[in-house]
């Protein structure tokens, strides 16, 4: 038992738990996030005597006496100028770090009003932010300071709201504040939890499930097993090959798969239950890897061979042969975790003959068609409504919790919530591929590609979730943003009994990225030019055809970004410090012959304003901001006029998942045309009191052609951005001094929120070249620590210079390409040619060794 | 002497907290006073407890304590991690448990909590590598023999 103050009232707590669950579970001060109850995000720090503290490491038996402060606990005062200065500095993206992050700029600025930039970094440097690279919010922090010290908040720096404006994002206060909701803060009247009970081995047989004893602790709900699914047992975002529980007789394909679903009335009770679950298994030897998967024991009955893509333009074996220089490189990229902040949580519950899921996710209506058939129910009978979302970089695109949660609901009539802890976070959602790279160039002696030819391995481990399209992805774009014609692609994706991998940010590419550019950087200097050089003279231009055929429009920026960096690089060149370069594209839109629709559905409800609906997902690159400026911009109302409505199955037109770069511009593009319709009604004299109960729908079909489709040049993808980052060292201590990004975007809808995607990606992309680790032992189990996964924090984070090249050209969503993804794909590269420039030996294979950045064992 | 210090800043670490000496363990502080000698900064002191402490706002990480402690107990650490192991006690778990009431036994499970994999035992004894270190203080929390410390005071005794 203790006694302590929160937020100024005295508390007394009898009985002895993790400080963050008391704030949360009983006080329901839900600013304070549980990322990971481990002590490693800081998504639950806390004020403590002035000091900042996480939550969940502190027991309440500890705190006799002591002053606890949460975002709640602020005056109103710093409430107003933190919520300004993380809005107007643009550092909110997903919001699942920043209240954390708020207690940390308040410990720092009561004691220190005027601190420097390092101090500023170390304060905040135990908190991971996975989304803004941090560099946004060392900005807010120091914007902070100064408003304090003035005492008067200042005029915000964009309001028009046109496309172009630095607007603060729409969700920005309640997500500073704490106040907007994640799943993890509903709390429902007679809310149960559930849990399930994992695998014990990567690949078995379920003999059987003995729950009797789970069954019989006092607080058991229910335990629930696949012989409970009144649908189907499999389930998956694309092939449906995904038990939701294994079935008894059944094999299991990793240890993250669900035996059975223990649902009682506390966590506690739940986790106690599991393990009176007794499961007998047939252990049989698991398949590892790809190369065990070739010719090993069957992960699925319909075979290892997930998907094998072919894809070939010209003649590539012959252009190489001829070729003056020709180079032939085999690369490898690792295993990464998405390590998004906010770990998968769902709430459901029952309403009428409806089940109704509250949801973190990629896509309502992916969990809808998911979830609706495992049940046995017609779609309508189960309704998705998005929460916020914290991060998902690919992620979030396969249900993980929701089904589950819907499952017990629907059994047991009661409304139920099941998150993953951090371990289980790290264990079940779909992974980046790691894949096994062989590339072959040809060049003539002036740097001009004539050919390329390449083959990749990936491991997709235990199921499909978005295996296929990834590898299709890592396929079409590893020809690189060139125009030349020999191209040919080889890929084949394997089933195992590892974690399942599917997107992550980058779709595939990013590992193909590193393959063709590291190999362009050591032919430019066999040919004898800067490999700044051998781009520009390469460079997809506007009209020319990529090595897909597809002839490219107007907004194409590759040779801008590279006039944008070009100062940066000469100038590091002359100063003689090692530099290195990559560059990128990335459709924007699924493609590929592939229906993608974008709805948007404006409703001018009682209140006299517009209310956007779309069912499309903001994880946290800020759509409802893009939506909103697209819609000031298309109409003659103001940004008062409209309300931004958060993604639903119901009242939202599905508008596809939060995937391939596509919401700015193909959901975009449908908020536009429905603008069109809007604005037919406005020029007939109509005012919004007249426009009541009127809803404008715009539709939008990205129409592309399917690949090897029989026409000269298809078009593969609507857009495409472009992008060149280049990575300068300090020649004295090997680190990163500074990362320059160009990206083309066609038209930024909002630069700041442009560039917080550019530094984010960079930044994640650091991890991804330097130092992230996804291991996975010889028995298929992955690290469960999230501390551990290298992620990098706040004081190693160089400079980074975001540049927004504008490109008008593309004639949709005025002329908007999606910015989500292309972020992190060149960076890699870059900062790998950095090093083989620093070290004199080029290095084909992620992360990099020998780094100042290596975390050595 | 004032030196103008440079962030971030560093100090030295007296790696053990005393209540030893009576009862056997030959690694801890002897009060010796060696350190106190060596330090031109006035910034480190034996206390009551017989246990030379730190004064990190004087300390500016220069190591001369270090290098002159014959026990070699002090090394020179990050102040921003404020999560320190304050014991030196090499021997096993059974010897070390009977010669100090605070002693580190080696049981790990510091290793076992820490998220970042940060603090190892080596030698008997658990070391942080601050470089990794999140300062969480779930290991001082967790440490059943209260040998991991908070210099704040906050998540353990400083
Ligand atoms: S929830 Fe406490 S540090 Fe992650
Ligand atoms: S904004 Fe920091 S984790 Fe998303």
């Amino acid at each position: 038992m203790a006694t302590f103050t929160i937020n100024g009232t005295t508390v007394t707590v009898e009985k002895n738990q993790k400080l963050l669950r008391y704030l949360r579970d009983t006080l329901r001060l839900t600013s304070v996030k549980d990322g990971c109850s481990e002590g490693a995000c800081g998504a639950c720090t806390v004020i403590v005597d002035g000091e900042t503290c996480k939550a969940c490491v502190l027991d309440t038996d500890s705190l006799e006496g002591r002053q606890i402060v949460t975002v709640e606990g602020l005056t109103d005062w710093e409430k107003q100028v933190y919520t300004f200065a993380y809005a107007e500095a643009g550092a909110v993206q997903c919001g699942f770090c920043i209240p954390g992050m708020v207690m940390c700029t308040k410990a720092l600025l009561d004691k220190n009003p005027d601190p420097t930039e390092p101090e500023i970094r170390y304060a905040i440097r135990n908190n991971y932010c996975r989304c803004t690279g941090y560099v946004k919010i060392i900005a807010a922090v120091k914007l902070a300071a100064q408003i304090l010290k003035a005492g008067v908040l200042p005029e915000k720096g964009a309001d028009d709201w046109k496309l172009g404006s630095r607007v603060q994002r729409l969700d920005a206060a309640e997500k500073v504040l704490g106040t907007g909701k994640y799943p993890d803060d509903v709390y429902l009247d007679g809310m149960i939890y559930a849990s399930a009970l994992r695998s014990a081995h990567p690949r078995a047989i379920v003999k059987s499930i003995d729950t009797s004893a789970a069954k019989a602790l006092a607080g058991v709900v229910g335990v629930f097993t696949a012989a409970d699914i009144p649908g189907s047992v499999k389930v998956g975002h694309l092939k449906k090959d995904w038990d939701a529980l294994i079935p008894v007789g059944k094999m299991t394909h990793y240890l993250g798969d669900a035996i059975c679903i223990v649902a009682a009335e506390t966590l506690e009770i739940a986790e106690a239950a599991k393990k009176l679950v007794k499961v007998d298994y047939e252990v049989l030897p698991p398949v590892r890897n790809p190369k065990e998967a070739m010719t090993g024991p069957l992960v699925h009955e319909s075979g290892n061979l997930l998907a094998h893509k072919h894809i070939q333009r010209g003649n590539p074996t012959e252009a190489i042969a001829k070729s003056k220089h020709i180079l032939t490189q085999r690369f490898t990229t690792p295993w990464t975790e998405h390590a998004f902040l906010e770990p998968e949580c769902a709430v459901a519950y029952v309403d009428g003959d409806t089940v109704v899921i509250l949801s973190t996710d990629q896509g309502a209506y992916d969990t809808q068609h998911e979830t609706a058939p495992m049940l046995g129910l017609p779609m309508e009978r189960v309704k998705v409504q998005n929460m916020l979302v914290g991060g998902g970089f690919g992620g979030k695109e396969d249900v993980t919790v929701q089904h589950h949660a819907a499952l017990v609901t629907y059994l047991t009539g009661r409304p139920v919530k099941v998150k993953l802890t951090r371990a289980e976070s790290l264990l079940i959602h779909p992974k980046r591929h790691p894949m096994d790279m062989e590339i072959s160039m040809g060049c003539d002696e002036n740097g001009n590609i004539q050919g390329v030819a390449v083959e990749v391995i990936a491991d997709t481990g235990a199921y499909a979730s978005l295996g296929a399209p990834v590898l299709e992805r890592a396929c079409t774009h590893a020809a690189g943003p060139y125009h030349y014609e020999n191209f040919e692609c080889d890929g084949w994706a394997y089933y195992t009994n590892n974690p399942p991998a599917g997107a992550f940010r980058g779709f595939g590419v990013t590992q193909t990225c590193f393959a063709v550019e590291s190999l362009l950087n050591e032919m430019a200097d066999i040919v004898g030019i800067s490999p700044w050089e051998i781009r520009m003279r390469n460079a997809i231009r506007p009209g020319e055809a990529l090595p897909n055929g597809q002839i490219v429009d107007n907004s194409t920026g590759l040779v801008e970004t590279l006039e944008a960096v070009k100062p940066y690089y000469d100038a590091a060149v002359a100063a003689g410090k090692p530099v290195g370069i990559g560059c990128a594209m990335k459709n924007a839109g699924v493609g590929v012959g592939i229906p993608d629709t974008g709805r948007v559905k404006l409703v001018v409800e009682e209140d006299r304003k517009v209310h956007i609906y779309a069912g499309a997902s903001c994880i946290g690159q800020g759509l409802g901001t893009v939506l909103v400026q697209m819609a000031v911009t298309n109409t003659d109302l103001k940004r008062d006029d409209f309300v931004y409505e958060r993604s639903n199955t119901w009242l939202a037109p599905d508008s596809g998942t939060t995937s391939g770069s596509r919401q700015t511009l193909v959901t975009g593009e449908a908020c536009r045309r429905a603008c069109e319709k809007l604005m037919e009604a406005r020029n007939a004299g109509k005012t919004l009191e007249d426009m009541v109960g009127e809803t404008y729908y715009g539709e939008y079909l990205a129409k592309t052609d399917p690949l090897g489709a029989n026409v000269p040049n298809p078009v593969s993808h609507v857009a495409y951005g472009y992008a060149t980052q280049i990575c300068i060292l300090n020649p004295k201590t090997g680190k990163i001094e500074q990362i320059v990004a160009a990206h083309d975007v066609g038209k930024a809808v909002n630069p700041l929120s442009c560039e917080g995607q550019i530094e984010g990606g960079v930044v994640m992309s650091m991890g991804f070249a330097l130092r992230e680790q996804y291991p996975i032992d010889g028995n298929c189990k992955p690290i469960d620590k999230y501390g551990s996964l290298g992620l990098f924090r706040a004081h190693e984070v160089p400079e980074i210079v975001a540049i927004v090249v504008d490109k008008p050209g593309l004639n949709v969503a005025c002329g908007a390409i999606g910015i989500g993804e292309i972020t992190s794909i060149p960076t890699a590269p870059a900062i790998a040619d950095a090093y083989a420039r620093y070290t004199q030996a080029r290095q084909f294979d992620l992360p990099l060794q020998n780094t100042p950045y290596e975390r050595k064992a | 002497m004032a030196v103008k210090k440079k962030f971030p800043y560093k100090a030295a670490l007296v790696a053990c907290h005393g209540g030893c000496r009576a009862t056997g363990c030959t690694y801890g502080c002897t009060g010796c006073g060696t350190c106190v000698s060596a330090c031109k900064f006035d910034a480190i002191a034996v206390g009551p407890d017989g246990v030379a402490r730190v004064d990190e706002a004087k300390c500016i990480g220069c190591g001369a304590c270090a290098r002159a402690c014959p026990q070699q107990l002090i090394h020179v650490h990050d102040c921003a991690n404020y999560i320190v192991v304050k014991c030196s006690n090499h021997d096993k778990g059974a010897a070390a448990r009977k010669q100090c009431s605070v002693s580190c036994i080696g049981c790990r499970i510091c290793e076992k909590t820490c998220t970042a994999s940060a603090i190892h035992v080596v030698d008997n004894c658990a070391r942080i590598d601050e470089a990794y270190c999140l300062s969480c203080g779930m290991c001082a929390v967790k440490c059943p023999r209260k040998v991991i410390h908070d210099l704040r005071g906050i998540c353990a005794e400083k």
